[in-house]
């Protein structure tokens, strides 16, 4: 890496100069590879425009990115192109702006997906479970609700005349998305079926319901308004939106029944009544023959559940889109509107890998994640689109010494001067990726689905790993507590900023802050 | 925390109104919404123009990684009586926050000598090596001379400003080392630790380049006059003294404190060249420093490092905390009117960790934070750039889902329950734990977090139910056994207030930080203008 051919230049230009004497830094070290760098990246950051107004805001959620997981992530990306690996770096870690995240919940030290994106998306903390409500309500009781409801970004942008779109690779009414769009006062609250007699009898709405009556409800609580609904929606749960009938079974389904809802309604039919001009597409061939510039509103369910992860999206039957070419797609549709849009962009998978304890899954995942943001850089102008990167939280996922550099980070622990694993006081080698608590070890050979883990039995603790391929795509990397599930972590996750507005994140600030950065930027809740 | 007092009034007072207010208000009256509003209307504004900075203090704290810095605001805050997730260390105040990438030239996961080096001098190198580029060959003398870098501090002394070092841990340990060191080995701590080969290849041993520091700078410059360190503090008393018994200070150890096998005093050679500092070794000695009148300070408070903060009360004859020192740091350094560079490592954060003790890890910190506050309030943040950061971070984790306010060093009590959860095997886990290490002790009341290094290694899973986890003497699990728990390799946080902090922000080469005190204090061009 280092370069020193530069020093042979200066000496001669130092003869050539007037100056006497070139300065207490060495040439040497100033044209250190290291040292130019470093250098550049300060010129960078002294040159940059500091404008404040955006006319769209994308923010991107990768579920359960921690900081550790972009690490490991940036390495793996850089390694499958060929490099050492921790030199690179991903899509958003370019940008110019930071800050650091305080995750927890009004009532959780380490939080949930549905308390951090309602603060993200509202301005405020809540409890762990809920969703678009402040922390008075109780978790899973319906009467707590009303009155308790807050506003979203996604709401205001949509009464500001803004067009508005939600991506996730998970089910569209899962936490995440669903905090953008949905008030409930639990997360699981999916579809009718998920929800308790009573919760029904007192006139609470299931999520998925509420995706599609987005329109209708928001112009009801806001009585002056008239909104045209949300421009793009693409995910997976084709579940919460059909009858439990398999005549209603779309052509890729998975279950023999692939519908949940025991109200009889069909959504997507429901959704099509009430957009005629709207596009519902549930594959690849359907996703392709969008055409973005004469579709007004896109409605895509690629899944039955959650979509694939992208190192096993090939086995989906019908085919899927990548979260890039998800991203590609809406930005397309989205900016149509002379006025601008919201769009909100969920990887939601990296934290369902890391649950199942396969980092390969994370990391594929997050690496994905980042080429969509990169996308969404190539289709925007820097000088009116304000793109926030960010987590919801973290895992209990750690990057153990002392591996030399360049070593597969998904490969066991070999030291710096070594070329064979080093052992730990076990005598058995170790990776340098582990949980602390989750299923543990699994050897899955080639397996692409890390949700497999879920069918064997839990094994925590210390393997032999000498003959298992830690690196393969169905290895699980062993946990030091045994629980159902990996969990999520309490410490501080980034936030990464780039465009008008994106100077506002700075320092350590609380999960909350994410909202009031899109407020100022898009100016929601300002006088017009 | 959340008020809708406000709400309720506006009900009343518009009723029959438009609902959309009412929407509203309920979420902009919330106090949480209230207080993110206010944090963005406070981002301030420093002076970013180049030399803008008079004064810079770099803060490391070692092995403090992100989950260590969290665990620590949590701890703090319960401390406090507060549930502790709200509160705010000292220098989660501070206006900028960036990232940083740790790696080694040859390592992924890093030691502090290289991470240290890239700090100081601006291009990242190899493991284990200090002030010395990537060309160097570990251990090899012979390799080093050469590919010497020149460092932030040596560029402030060149410059006429003030120089200081702080630190917990022995002074020339690999953090403090590599502001004032250049070694081809970080484990050359005095001539005794050295190859016979090293010391005839004529490799001088760290506490002796401590010592001649003043000279050796000159020596590289021709006709440079600069006049030294003015503030050294830390541990590492017996790189500096002879292995004899006759030279034991009087809160010795050991029976023998000395190390050093070629029969130096390097405490008595730098009395003699420096015949109006002040030389001390405990806690009465540094209350007596009058700061107005010592133009030089040489602090020695331990044989080896210093006492954890939990375990300080034990030290024999006493010694001062890290915001002592740090307050006494400051107010001799800001003597000089062409400002100071000071560095202070919190050094024992990671020995704590690798000892697999959170106890000892997050009151490090916590001692950190109180110096930083004590820095904050010393110092005028118009003219003095503040940065703390780690040098790496460690396999330290935060495990699901504890309810708020649950004791950060207790087991998992879930949202909604009053007992300890239960993993898989039927049995309490707590909080925090490493993903490897030597594991579970449970050595009660100790303060001491390497007590644990005399205790067989015991990882994987133990019953906890009996065990209180929250005492001093606790040391969590760990996963995989290994003799001592490691380092890890994600990116660290960077935090910065004053002139020049507003370059502290996204994700950055650990190196940048040398570039920006050099471009915020004109280091380079200063000491450029001093050269003869």
């Amino acid at each position: 890496m280092k370069k020193q051919i530069g020093v042979l230049a200066s000496a001669v230009a130092c003869v050539l100069s007037t100056s006497a004497f070139a300065g207490v830094l060495s040439d040497a070290q100033k044209d250190n590879s290291w040292y130019q760098d470093a250098q550049e990246k300060l010129s960078e950051k002294l040159n940059r425009a500091q404008s404040k107004k955006a006319k769209n805001v994308i923010l991107f959620v990768g579920d359960g990115m921690g900081v550790s997981t972009l690490t490991a992530a940036r390495i793996l990306q850089g390694q499958q192109q060929g490099q050492s690996g921790e030199e690179g770096y991903l899509s958003f870690e370019r940008f110019p702006y930071t800050a650091l995240v305080k995750t927890y919940n009004v009532d959780a030290q380490t939080p949930d997906s549905a308390g951090t994106m309602t603060a993200m998306m509202s301005g405020i903390k809540t409890d762990i479970g809920v969703l678009g409500l402040d922390e008075d309500v109780a978790r899973g009781d319906c009467s707590t609700v009303s009155g308790n409801e807050v506003v979203t970004a996604l709401e205001l942008a949509e009464l500001k005349g803004l067009s508005t779109g939600i991506i996730s690779t998970a089910r569209i009414t899962h936490a995440t998305p669903a905090a953008t769009y949905a008030k409930s006062a639990d997360r699981n609250w999916e579809d009718n079926s998920d929800m308790p007699v009573e919760a029904i009898e007192q006139g609470c709405e299931d999520i998925a319901s509420q995706l599609i009556n987005f329109e209708n409800n928001l112009e009801a609580r806001f009585l002056r308004s008239n909104v045209d609904g949300l421009d793009v929606v693409m995910g997976g749960g084709r579940r919460h939106f059909l009858p439990k009938d398999a005549l209603f079974n779309s052509a890729d389904a998975v279950s023999p029944v692939e519908g949940d809802r025991t109200d009889g309604r069909n959504l997507l039919e429901e959704w099509q009544q009430a957009y005629p001009d709207g596009v519902y597409v549930m594959d690849q061939a359907g996703f392709d023959g969008i055409n973005t510039s004469t579709t007004k509103k896109i409605f895509g369910l690629f899944n039955e559940s959650h979509m694939h992860y992208e190192a096993d999206r090939g086995n989906d039957i019908a085919g899927e889109p990548s979260l890039s070419e998800m991203t590609d797609k809406a930005i397309n549709v989205l900016d149509n509107n002379t006025k601008g849009f919201f769009l909100m962009v969920e990887s939601g998978r990296i934290d369902h890998a890391h649950h199942a304890g396969s980092a390969n899954g994370a990391l594929s995942d997050a690496i994905e994640l980042a080429k969509a943001v990169q996308v969404a850089i190539d289709n925007t102008d820097s000088e009116e689109t304000l793109i926030l990167v960010t987590a919801d939280h973290g895992h209990v996922f750690t990057i153990a010494g002392y591996p030399k550099r360049g070593n597969p980070i998904l490969g066991r622990v070999v030291k710096v001067g070594q070329n064979t694993p080093a052992q730990a006081d076990d005598g058995m080698p170790y990776t340098t990726l582990g949980y602390t608590n989750g299923l543990g070890f699994a050897d899955l050979g080639l397996e692409t689905d890390a949700d497999a883990r879920y069918g064997l039995a839990s094994d925590a603790g210390r393997k032999d790993l000498t003959a298992v391929d830690t690196q393969s795509s169905g290895f699980h990397q062993e946990a030091l507590i045994p629980n159902s599930a990996e969990t999520h972590s309490g410490e501080d996750v980034s936030l990464h900023a780039f465009g008008p507005g994106g100077s506002l994140a700075q320092g350590v600030v609380e999960q909350n802050v994410i909202f009031h950065i899109i407020n100022q930027a898009l100016n929601l809740i300002g006088k017009k | 925390m959340k008020t809708k007092i406000l709400s309720i009034v506006m009900t009343t007072l518009v009723l029959g109104g438009c609902d959309e207010d009412l929407i509203l208000k309920n979420t902009q009256d919330n106090t949480w919404f209230k207080s993110a509003e206010n944090k963005l209307k406070q981002a301030k504004k420093y002076d970013v123009s180049a030399g803008s900075a008079k004064n810079v203090i770099l803060f490391v704290g070692d092995g403090m990684g992100i989950s260590t810095v969290t665990a620590a605001r949590i701890l703090e805050g319960q401390l406090k009586g507060l549930q502790g997730e709200e509160n705010v260390l000292s220098f989660g105040e501070f206006p900028f926050a960036g990232l940083a990438k740790t790696y080694n030239v040859d390592a992924q996961t890093p030691d502090s000598a290289g991470t240290m080096t890239a700090m100081m001098s601006g291009v990242k190198t190899d493991a284990g090596v200090i002030g010395v580029d990537e060309d160097v060959e570990r251990g090899n003398c012979a390799s080093a001379a050469g590919n010497e870098l020149l460092t932030a501090l040596e560029l402030a002394e060149i410059a006429g400003k003030s120089t200081g070092i702080v630190s917990t841990a022995r002074i020339t340990h690999a953090t403090p080392a590599a502001t004032y060191a250049k070694s081809a080995e970080r484990n050359w701590e005095d001539v005794s630790d050295m190859p016979v080969e090293a010391v005839s290849d004529g490799c001088e041993d760290i506490a002796s380049q401590l010592v001649n520091f003043e000279t050796n700078l000159e020596a590289r410059f021709a006709g440079l006059d600069v006049n030294g360190l003015e503030v050294v503090m830390g541990g590492g008393r017996r790189h500096f003294l002879p292995k004899d018994a006759a030279f034991n200070s009087a809160d010795a150890v050991s029976a023998v404190e000395g190390d050093r096998t070629d029969g130096r005093d390097l405490i008595a050679e730098w009395q003699a060249s420096y015949a109006d500092g002040t030389y001390v070794f405990d806690q009465s000695g540094f209350d007596a420093i009058d700061a107005q009148m010592t133009p030089h300070l040489f602090a020695l408070f331990n044989e080896s490092h210093m006492h954890y903060e939990a375990d300080r009360g034990n030290d024999i004859a006493g010694e001062p905390s890290l915001s002592e020192m740090t307050d006494k740091a400051i107010d001799i350094l800001d003597n000089n009117n062409e400002g100071y560079f000071l560095m202070v490592e919190a050094g024992r954060i990671d020995h704590a960790h690798h000892a697999g003790s959170a106890h000892g890890a997050l009151n490090d910190t916590i001692a950190f934070a109180e110096a930083i506050k004590a820095a904050v309030e010393a110092t005028d943040s118009n003219d003095t750039l503040i940065i703390v950061t780690a040098d790496h971070g460690h396999v330290f984790t935060i495990a699901g889902y504890p309810k708020r306010g649950n004791p950060i060093l207790g087991k998992v009590v879930s949202v909604g329950s009053d007992s300890p959860a239960m993993a898989g095997d039927g049995k309490p886990y707590t909080t925090l734990g490493y993903t490897n290490g030597n594991g579970f002790k449970d050595l009660g009341n100790e303060t001491n977090a390497d007590a644990s290094y005399g205790q067989p290694i015991s990882a994987g899973r133990q019953d906890l139910t009996s065990v209180d986890t929250e005492s001093s003497g606790f040391h969590q699990e760990a996963l995989v056994p290994l003799s001592s728990e490691t380092h890890s390799g994600e990116d660290v946080g960077i935090y910065a207030s004053g002139p020049g902090a507003s370059l502290v922000t996204g994700t950055n080469e650990q190196q940048i930080l040398f570039h920006i005190m050099d471009y915020a204090a004109g280091l380079s061009v200063k000491a450029d203008s001093k050269l003869p």
